[in-house]
């Protein structure tokens, strides 16, 4: 089955994600993705619970800079498949996706550009494919089993509301994290409502379809008992002696992982990255500052290139 | 809102189960998971019969409790209205009889999670049935 864009985003908005869609078969999933541009290729990986469309104002600048420009909806989001079922979703499971992906259109010389549960899994497929990967860019994640953030920590309001019956009723049928969560994870709230928040509920339009929005919170580590706990230790592990071009971006105003705790510690594994550049946002710090945030990826591109992006 | 309590097993006839929410992993925090053991007694009963409830509309909720291979029971939990069998439900009465029954659940889960913390909650996110009053 292909479900087009143009039938599922808001008549307003289709002129916004103008993008031809693409889709892949992953471990059995229909993923969904965007493939503009020529070059190496640069992935942009989102995390919960958005979608490529977080990525709609980075594309032509990267495209123009002289970039294969490919855009993944994780399975479970955006214009992919959404399984229906808890156990359909685990952290391995969506890393061997995004691989299976890299490997079905055999792309080396990838930049990753990561973002919140994009982190963990787009970092371990770096980790794992190191031929197929030239560089990094971090944004607004992690990549250890603890501590956690803080944010993560507290039952109000996060604990609460991903808690067992309480994630289907407040992120399922209310929707809480598509739509006011994002909301109020921005800086520009009045921007953001009045020209992308239907974007990210439109993709998500039934309670059963939001099943991944109280399942990530669940993967992610509060004690050494975590279903990932293993996972992240190795990641940690791995990134630490990784000698990757890396770029380090984050919200000046984020909250949940905020840049003093989280920025500095992606500092101190990969001492050789540059940044962190601090721009503004809160966690969707694209929403904020997607034209400063290509500036800084092409940039940091074009200096490892030594001649520029166009080729 | 609160006025939640379990009751005797109800007769189903002339009624049908209408789907209301699912929980695939009931002890992701298992003091959940213990909460139901205790209020059903299902160290005892296992997966003999549904657990159920009555909310503040009146309407009685069936619990179904699930199990899974190599996990402790109820791994999972099922809530179904028991509704007239050709009749609909409404939905904002469905709504607010959801919003009880977990509030009556997190009283019974006890700390360090609260009745305040929930109500917080569903405020922040600007549920109907949380709004005062």
């Amino acid at each position: 089955m292909t479900i087009q864009s143009d039938r599922v985003l808001p008549a307003a908005l289709r002129d916004r994600w103008p993008y031809a869609p693409h889709y892949a078969n992953v471990n059995g999933w229909r993923m969904h993705y965007v493939d503009e541009g020529e070059g190496d290729p640069v992935v942009l990986l989102h995390g919960n619970p958005t979608w490529g469309f977080l990525y709609r104002d980075m594309i032509a600048p990267l495209v123009s800079s002289g970039r294969r420009v490919i855009v993944p909806d994780m399975i479970g989001f955006g214009l992919s498949e959404k399984p229906t079922r808890e156990q359909a979703h685990c952290l391995d499971g969506h890393t061997a996706n995004l691989t299976a992906l890299m490997r079905q259109l055999d792309l080396k010389q990838i930049t990753l550009v990561c973002h919140d549960w994009g982190g963990p899994t787009g970092l371990s497929f770096a980790m794992s494919n190191p031929a197929r990967v030239r560089a990094l860019t971090i944004m607004s994640t992690w990549a250890w089993p603890m501590p956690p953030a803080e944010f993560h920590t507290r039952i109000f309001p996060w604990r609460m509301m991903h808690a067992p019956l309480i994630g289907p009723y407040l992120l399922g049928n209310h929707r809480a994290l598509a739509g006011r969560g994002v909301y109020l994870s921005v800086v520009n709230r009045e921007q953001f409502a009045r020209t992308a928040q239907a974007a990210y509920e439109a993709v998500l339009p039934d309670p059963a379809t939001r099943l991944l929005t109280w399942v990530w919170p669940r993967w992610i580590p509060l004690d050494e008992n975590a279903q990932a706990f293993e996972r992240f230790k190795w990641l940690e592990q791995e990134l630490s002696s990784s000698k990757l071009p890396s770029l380090i971006i984050w919200g000046r105003e984020d909250e949940v992982f905020d840049a003093a705790t989280f920025a500095n510690r992606f500092k101190q594994l990969l001492p050789h990255a540059e940044g962190p550049h601090l721009v503004t946002g809160r966690h969707f710090l694209q929403e904020d500052s997607a034209p400063e945030i290509a500036r800084l990826i092409t940039s940091f591109l074009d200096r490892h290139d030594g001649n520029g992006g166009k080729r | 809102m609160t006025e939640v309590a379990p009751i005797e097993k109800q007769s189903l006839e002339g009624k049908r189960l209408s789907f209301a929410l699912a929980e695939d992993r009931l002890a992701h925090y298992p003091e959940f998971r213990d909460f139901f053991v205790r209020a059903f007694d299902l160290d005892r009963k296992g997966l003999s019969e549904p657990g159920f409830v009555r909310a503040p509309s009146g309407n009685a909720y069936a619990l179904i409790f699930i199990g899974r291979s190599g996990a402790p029971f109820p791994s999972g939990l099922e809530v179904y209205a028991v509704v007239d069998a050709l009749e609909p439900i409404d939905g904002d009465v469905l709504d607010r009889d959801l919003w009880s029954i977990l509030r009556w659940m997190i009283g019974g889960v006890g700390a360090p999670w609260t009745v305040e913390d929930f109500d917080r909650t569903g405020r922040l996110y600007r549920v109907p049935a949380a709004a005062p009053g």
